[in-house]
C-alpha cells in the first residue's frame, strides 16, 4: 500500500517495515530470556537485520534504526521522537515487542533521498 | 539543522553534479555509438543487487568530489552497474527535482508504564506490661490494701513510700523488669528516700488545706459505710475463690440466723406444723401451729402471717380454726387466701381480706370429705384452671375447687395392692405436674401415684426406709437440665434417701444425722442443693456437688430445741425453720452456696451417675450377701 505517491515506490510503507522489523526482532531474541550478558548481541543483531533487510528493499531511502531492550522489572519508561521532514516522502515506524522478561522497542526512521 | 542544511546543499551540488554528468554521458553516447546499453531508465529501479546499495551509499557517503564524479561515469560505462548508477540520477533528474516540502512530523511515543506494587501491611503491637513493683508486704495485708485501694493516699498513713496498683490483688503473679540486683532493704531504702521529713508546721498546714480536707471528708465517708456494712466487700464474681468449697473459717458464714419470728400469745407452747412462703409477696411467711397444750381458753388451730420485710416482731395476720392445723398453703393464685388443713380433717379457707380471724369457709366433716387428719394439702394447676388437692391420714385423695369447699369436686382412695390404703404423711406433687405426684406414709414406704388417668392411684412403691416418712420433696428447679424425676425422702429412720421416681432403689442415702428427720426439701434454686431438720435441733445443708458423705453446711440453733418444720424462700437465700415451740427462725444462706454456679447442673448429672454406679454396686454387694427384710 502506497500511502504517499502513487505510482512510485519510493514512498516510505510502514506496514512493510513493520513487519521486517517483527521478524528481525523474533528472530534475534525470539524465546529469550533477558540476560544481561547477552543483551549486547541482541540489540545490535536486531539492528543488523532490520538494516538489511531495509537496504534490500532498495528504495532510495536513508533509514536510521535504533533498538531499546528493556528489562522488565516494574520500572516505567517514556520516549517520544519527532521529525522535521518531509511528511509526504518521510517516514517512520516503532515497533514494540515484549515477552516475560524484557520489552523490545524498535524504530525504523527511512528519509527519502 | 545545520546537518540537514549541509545535505541539503550536498544534494543540490549532487544533483548538478549529476546533471553535468549527463551532459557528458550524452556527450559520450554520442561518441560511443555501439554503446548498447539500454537506457531503461525506469527499470533500473527495480533490480536490486548487493553491491549497488552499497555503491550508492558509498557515493552518498563520501563527500562528493569532483573527483570521484568523472569515475562514476568511467564505472558506468564499463557496468551496467554505473548506467544505473548514471540512471539513478538520470532518474532523479527524470523526475523533476523534487521540491522538499519539510514540515514537522507527528511525535513518536513509546510508553511503558511502570508496574504498580501493591503492598499490604499490618502491624500488631504486643501489650507492654507495666512494670509491677516489688510486692515487699505479706500477703495477708493485702486485703487490707485492697480495701484502701480507693483512699489511695490512706496507706501514706501507714508510712509506706511506694503505691500499688489498682489491678494489683493478692492472687497476681508478681511481675517485674529486669532490674539491677538489689536486696529488699536496699529497694526499701531508695523508695522511702525521696520522701523527706516533713516539720510540724508542715503537716498542720497540710491537715488545713482545703484538698486534704475536702478528701478526708469523702474517704472517710466511705470507710465508714464499708466498715458499718455487713456484706460481704471481698465478693469475687471471677469464681477464683474454689466456688463454694471456702476454708473452713468461712464455714460458720454459710448459715446465719437473721432472726426468729415468736409471738407470746399465738405462737407460745405450739408446735409448728407447717411454714409456706407467699408467691405474690415473697416477705410474707405463712405458719400454722398445732394447739397449745397448756392453756385451755385458747383455739386449738393457730396460722400466722410473718412479714420478713420489717423489723417488727408480731404477725401481720392472725388466723384460728377451733381444730389444729396440721398443714397450711397459701393458696397460689388467690393472693388473700390461706388455706388450712386441720387434725379433725376439716380444710379451711381465710381470707385476708375480711376482718375476721376465723375461717371464711369450711369444708364439711362427713365421710365424703376427710375424716382422718389433713397432712398434705396443694394447690397445683395453672391461674385459669387450678384444685385444692388433699390428702389425708387414711389414705383418701380429695381434690377441691376453691370457690366451693362444701364438696369436694373428685376424690380417691389411694390403696397400695388392694385395699391396703396408705396413711399418708406428706406428699409432693412432680414439678409442672398436676396429676403425678408422690406420697410418704407411716408405713414407711413411698408411693407415686397418679390422680387421674389410665394409671389413677398408686402405680409404685419405694421400699427403702425403715421408719415412718417424714416429709417428701421433688425436684423443681429450672434450668437446662431438668431434675424433675429425683426426689428426697426422710424419715424416722434418720435419713435423708435420694431417689428416682424410674428405679425402684434409692439412689443415695444421707446417713448423717442422729435423730429423726423432720423435714427435707430442695433449694428452689440450686439443683444440687437441699436443707434438712432433725428434732435435735439441728440444721444441714447438702451441696452434692461438693459432698454426698457430710453436709456441707450444719448448723444447730441455739437452745436445743425440736426443729420440725423448714422451707426455703423463692430466692434461694432464706431458709424458715420451725420448732416445737412455736419459735421460727430465718437463716440466711451464704450467696456463694446458694447461688448456682453456671456448670451446676452439668456437674450435678454426674454427681447422679456415680450415686447411680454407687447403687448398683450396693445392689451386687446385696444380693451376694443376702439382704435382709426391713424390719418393720
Amino acid at each position: 500500500m502506497d500511502d504517499f505517491q502513487s505510482g512510485e515506490e519510493t514512498a516510505f510503507v510502514v506496514d512493510e517495515v513493520t513487519n521486517i522489523i517483527k521478524e528481525a526482532v523474533e528472530g534475534s531474541i525470539g524465546g529469550n530470556a533477558y540476560q544481561h550478558n547477552k543483551v549486547n548481541q541482541w540489540t545490535s543483531s536486531v539492528v543488523e537485520q532490520c538494516l538489511n533487510q531495509l537496504t534490500k528493499l532498495s528504495k532510495p531511502f536513508k533509514y536510521i534504526v535504533t533498538c531499546v531492550i528493556m528489562q522488565k522489572n516494574g520500572a516505567g519508561l517514556h520516549t517520544a521522537s519527532s521529525c522535521y521532514w518531509d511528511n509526504q516522502t518521510d517516514g517512520s515506524c516503532t515497533v514494540r515487542w515484549e515477552n516475560k522478561t524484557m520489552y523490545c522497542i524498535v524504530s525504523v526512521f527511512g528519509l527519502a533521498i | 539543522m545545520a546537518d540537514r542544511k549541509a545535505e541539503l546543499e550536498r544534494k543540490k551540488a549532487r544533483l548538478e553534479q549529476m546533471r553535468r554528468e549527463r551532459k557528458e554521458k550524452e556527450l559520450s553516447k554520442t561518441r560511443n555509438v555501439g554503446d548498447d546499453s539500454k537506457t531503461s531508465v525506469k527499470s533500473s529501479g527495480s533490480d536490486a543487487s548487493g553491491a549497488e546499495p552499497d555503491d550508492i551509499l558509498r557515493e552518498f557517503g563520501i563527500s562528493p568530489a569532483p573527483e570521484g564524479s568523472p569515475a562514476t561515469p568511467k564505472k558506468a560505462a564499463a557496468q551496467s552497474q554505473a548506467v544505473k548508477e548514471v540512471e539513478v540520477p538520470t532518474s532523479v533528474s527524470h523526475t523533476t527535482p523534487r521540491k522538499v516540502r519539510l514540515s514537522v512530523a507527528k511525535v513518536n511515543e513509546t510508553s511503558i508504564p511502570p508496574r504498580e506494587n501493591v503492598s499490604y501491611s499490618k502491624e500488631t503491637q504486643t501489650i507492654i506490661a507495666d512494670p509491677v513493683d516489688k510486692d515487699d508486704d505479706d500477703n495477708d495485708l493485702d486485703f487490707i490494701e485492697n480495701l484502701e485501694g480507693s483512699s489511695s493516699h490512706a496507706h501514706q498513713f501507714r508510712g509506706h513510700g511506694h503505691s500499688h496498683g489498682h489491678g494489683h490483688t493478692h492472687k497476681m503473679p508478681h511481675v517485674e523488669m529486669v532490674a539491677p540486683a538489689t536486696t529488699s532493704e536496699e529497694q526499701n531504702k531508695e523508695h522511702k528516700k525521696p520522701v523527706p521529713e516533713l516539720s510540724e508546721e508542715e503537716k498542720k498546714q497540710i491537715l488545713m488545706s482545703e484538698g486534704f480536707q475536702k478528701f478526708f471528708d469523702h474517704s472517710s465517708r466511705i470507710v465508714e459505710r464499708a466498715l458499718a456494712e455487713e456484706v460481704d466487700i471481698f465478693a469475687d464474681y471471677s469464681g477464683k475463690d474454689s466456688g463454694g468449697k471456702d476454708d473452713e473459717a468461712m464455714a460458720g458464714e454459710r448459715l446465719k440466723v437473721n432472726r426468729d419470728f415468736y409471738d407470746d400469745k399465738w405462737s407460745k407452747h405450739r408446735i409448728i406444723t407447717s411454714l409456706d412462703w407467699s408467691a405474690q409477696h415473697p416477705e410474707l411467711l405463712l405458719s400454722s401451729y398445732g394447739s397449745n397444750e397448756d392453756a385451755t381458753n385458747v383455739p386449738d388451730g393457730v396460722a400466722l402471717i410473718w412479714n420478713i420485710k420489717y423489723k417488727k416482731d408480731t404477725p401481720e395476720y392472725v388466723f384460728h380454726c377451733q381444730s389444729p392445723v396440721m398443714s397450711s398453703c397459701f393458696a397460689k393464685f388467690h393472693p388473700n387466701l390461706v388455706l388450712g388443713g386441720t387434725y379433725s380433717g376439716q380444710i379451711v379457707l381465710w381470707d385476708n381480706r375480711v376482718n375476721k380471724r376465723t375461717p371464711v369457709q369450711r369444708t364439711p366433716l362427713s365421710a365424703s370429705a376427710h375424716t382422718h387428719p389433713v397432712y398434705c394439702i396443694t394447690v397445683v394447676g395453672t391461674q385459669n384452671a387450678h384444685n385444692l388437692i388433699s390428702v389425708s391420714n387414711d389414705g383418701k385423695l380429695c381434690s377441691w375447687s376453691l370457690d366451693m369447699l362444701s364438696q369436694p369436686q373428685d376424690s380417691m382412695e389411694l390403696q397400695h395392692k388392694q385395699s391396703k390404703s396408705v396413711a399418708a404423711t406428706c406428699s409432693s406433687f412432680l414439678s409442672g405436674d398436676a396429676n403425678n405426684f408422690i406420697v410418704g406414709s407411716e408405713e414407711c414406704l413411698v408411693y407415686s401415684a397418679s390422680r387421674h388417668g389410665s394409671k389413677a392411684g398408686i402405680n409404685e412403691a419405694y421400699d427403702a426406709h425403715q421408719g415412718p416418712i417424714t416429709a417428701i420433696d421433688t425436684h423443681r428447679v429450672p434450668g437446662q437440665i431438668d431434675f424433675s424425676p429425683y426426689f428426697l425422702s426422710s424419715s424416722f429412720d434418720w435419713t435423708v434417701k435420694l431417689w428416682s421416681i424410674k428405679e425402684q432403689k434409692y439412689l443415695c442415702s444421707f446417713e448423717d444425722n442422729s435423730d429423726y428427720v423432720s423435714d427435707v426439701q430442695w433449694s428452689p434454686t440450686n439443683p444440687a442443693l437441699f436443707s434438712s431438720v432433725d428434732i435435735m435441733g439441728r440444721l444441714d445443708l447438702w451441696h452434692l456437688n461438693h459432698e454426698t458423705e457430710v453436709p456441707t453446711a450444719s448448723v444447730v440453733v441455739d437452745t436445743n430445741v425440736a426443729l420440725n418444720k423448714l422451707r426455703w424462700h423463692q430466692t434461694g437465700h432464706h431458709i424458715g425453720v420451725g420448732d416445737d415451740m412455736g419459735r421460727i427462725y430465718i437463716y440466711d444462706v451464704a450467696e456463694n452456696i446458694a447461688n448456682p454456679k453456671a456448670d451446676e447442673w452439668s456437674k450435678f448429672v454426674r454427681t447422679l451417675q456415680e450415686m447411680k454406679q454407687q447403687a448398683t454396686e450396693r445392689e451386687e454387694d446385696s444380693t451376694l450377701l443376702g439382704s435382709a427384710a426391713p424390719i418393720r
